[in-house]
């Protein structure tokens, strides 16, 4: 023992070199040393549930920042690290998430992009929160605007996937969870969206309540376009059912006697009431326009387009609005065609006849009351009459074979004295027009036919 | 402590085989010695670092290289004890045997 004090007095020398492999050893072993373990460390606190994780190792000290989600997590993050072999101290910079109070979570969507925003509770559900929203929207753009906090109320993810799916029925808007109150704001993309929506916001999750529902859905459209150089009638937009298409469309059909109908109604809930008896009056007053446009957006019908002639577009506008049920609005914007060019007596007679043989004037059965329908021919007829005004007309009324002699000759005349009137009340003179009946006595069919009566029962326009 | 020496055994053997040799040679070396005076200040420094890596109040990476420092020297130490001690050895035999 005593040799190896007086040994060790002598080991001074080796000393020297002993320091030069120090130096080098420290100079070329720090950083793989510090990234060795950066990596275990990170290895250690892998599946643990932290938010913004930052590791740095500093020597064999390690700073460790993290938000955790609760302090049993957080503090097991930190043993985890301190845990690593080889780390000497760990720099505890971790905390917990901030609580959110209150916990508000809120999707919103404009024109072009979805914005998912405010808190979720975990990264877990805001990832199923976006893969929802990406999956349930197509090709719109997903903003993530979320960040994540504690304090969110139970059944959170279902209530947000739930609302999340609702977004792509809305065209904008705004659905927002401030604990557990949800909110809703916009217009629904679709007819029957905001029904849906609704109905959907039944199956959110308990204790989940909606604090306000102010979904508007989208106005209900119908429109119709008179095109007098295609001679169609185009029905756009929407109708309650197939029945009340099917309706409108034969009612366009009686209205309309010389244009096709082209029917391109889509069937959707959310019509408003008295939706068909404000549709068919202005379809009727459509009828009479040269060339025009009905649209009907939710209670508010506009119709805008050509008169035939001065007292049609004042009968129009004055008229059409008191046939409308409760609650409609009725805008015209009707001008008037200008007059076509003159025509002598014998194009006069060929244009009234081709007209009647495209459409005939409908009375009232038995009666001399001109049915509504026949409104768009006779003023065809006034503004064919307008063009030849040096000439007379006679105004022949003629009756099927079934019914007496008397009553029918009677009717006849009756019904030729409506024709007169409607024309002189469209301003044309009545010392032009004369009314004659002829009762059965001049057929152009058979009797002993429907088809054939109904040829027979007619107003002829006869230039004299 | 057994992390460095796994991560640093290249090191603190090359450590210990200096030792040896500084050890072995030291035996019949007739250089200067270290005074009585001077090896206590060195033992004293040395104890001052041991209780500061203990204690772990170097921060960082000094605090680390103090760590390798100690290892490195605790080895080289082991190291001349061992030789010395062989050397030892060796001659006294040689000199019974003579």
């Amino acid at each position: 023992m005593h040799g190896l004090f007086k040994w060790s007095s002598k080991w001074w020398p080796g000393l020297i070199p002993l320091v030069v492999f120090w130096i080098i050893a420290a100079w070329t072993s720090t950083p793989p040393l510090e990234s060795d373990l950066a990596a275990r460390s990170t290895a250690a606190v892998k599946d643990t549930l932290l938010d913004k994780r930052r590791i740095v190792v500093d020597g064999r000290d390690v700073t460790f920042a993290a938000e955790a989600f609760s302090e049993e997590g957080r503090r097991g993050a930190v043993g985890s690290v301190e845990a690593v072999p080889g780390v000497r101290l760990v720099n505890d910079e971790t905390r917990l998430v901030p609580e959110a109070k209150p916990f508000v979570w809120s999707a919103e969507r404009d024109v072009v992009r979805v914005t998912l925003g405010g808190s979720s509770p975990l990264p877990s559900t805001k990832g199923k929160l976006l893969e929802t929203a990406r999956a349930g929207l197509g090709g719109v753009e997903v903003v993530d605007q979320m960040k994540l906090s504690r304090g969110a109320p139970p059944r959170f993810d279902n209530a947000a996937l739930l609302l999340v799916d609702q977004i792509g029925k809305l065209k904008d808007g705004k659905i927002t969870i401030s604990d557990d109150k949800v909110s809703l704001s916009g217009m629904a993309r679709d007819l029957g969206g905001r029904e849906a929506i609704a109905a959907a916001l039944k199956n959110l999750p308990e204790g989940f309540s909606v604090a306000a529902n102010e979904i508007k859905a989208p106005p209900y459209v119908f429109q119709a376009y008179k095109d007098p150089v295609a001679v169609t009638l185009t029905l756009t937009g929407y109708v309650p059912d197939s029945n009340a298409q099917a309706a409108l469309a034969t009612a366009a059909g009686r209205k309309f006697f010389s244009e096709k109908v082209v029917d391109n109604l889509k069937v959707s809930i959310g019509a408003p009431a008295g939706f068909a008896n404000a549709v068919v009056p202005a379809l009727g007053a459509l009828s009479r326009l040269s060339t025009g446009t009905l649209v009907v957006s939710d209670r508010e019908v506009k119709l805008s387009g050509d008169a035939l002639y001065d007292a049609a577009a004042a009968q129009i506008r004055a008229g059409l609005g008191k046939d409308f049920p409760q609650g409609w609005q009725f805008k015209a914007d009707i001008s008037v065609k200008p007059p076509a060019a003159p025509v002598d007596a014998t194009v006069c007679q060929q244009l009234l006849s081709d007209l009647l043989a495209k459409g005939r004037i409908r009375f009232e059965s038995g009666r001399a009351t001109i049915d509504p329908d026949s409104a768009g021919l006779l003023d065809r007829l006034v503004e064919t009459a307008l063009r030849c005004p040096s000439v007379n007309i006679e105004i022949a009324g003629h009756t099927d074979g079934d019914g007496e002699d008397g009553f029918n000759q009677a009717l006849s005349e009756k019904r030729a004295q409506a024709v007169v009137d409607y024309l002189v009340k469209a301003g044309l003179p009545a010392s032009r027009f004369t009314a004659i009946g002829y009762g059965s006595t001049q057929p152009v069919a058979s009797n002993d036919t429907d088809e054939g009566k109904a040829q027979n029962r007619r107003i002829d326009f006869v230039v004299r | 402590m057994a992390y460095l020496v796994m991560f640093h055994w290249g090191w603190l053997l090359a450590s210990l085989l200096l030792g040896l040799a500084m050890g072995w040679i030291a035996v019949v070396h007739r250089g200067p010695s270290v005074s009585k005076i001077t090896a206590r200040w060195l033992g004293g420094l040395v104890a001052v670092l041991v209780v500061a890596a203990l204690a772990r109040v170097i921060p960082g990476r000094p605090g680390y290289w103090l760590d390798l420092g100690l290892l490195m020297f605790a080895s080289y130490l082991v190291g001349c004890a061992v030789g010395s001690w062989l050397r030892d050895r060796v001659l006294s035999r040689h000199a019974r045997a003579a």
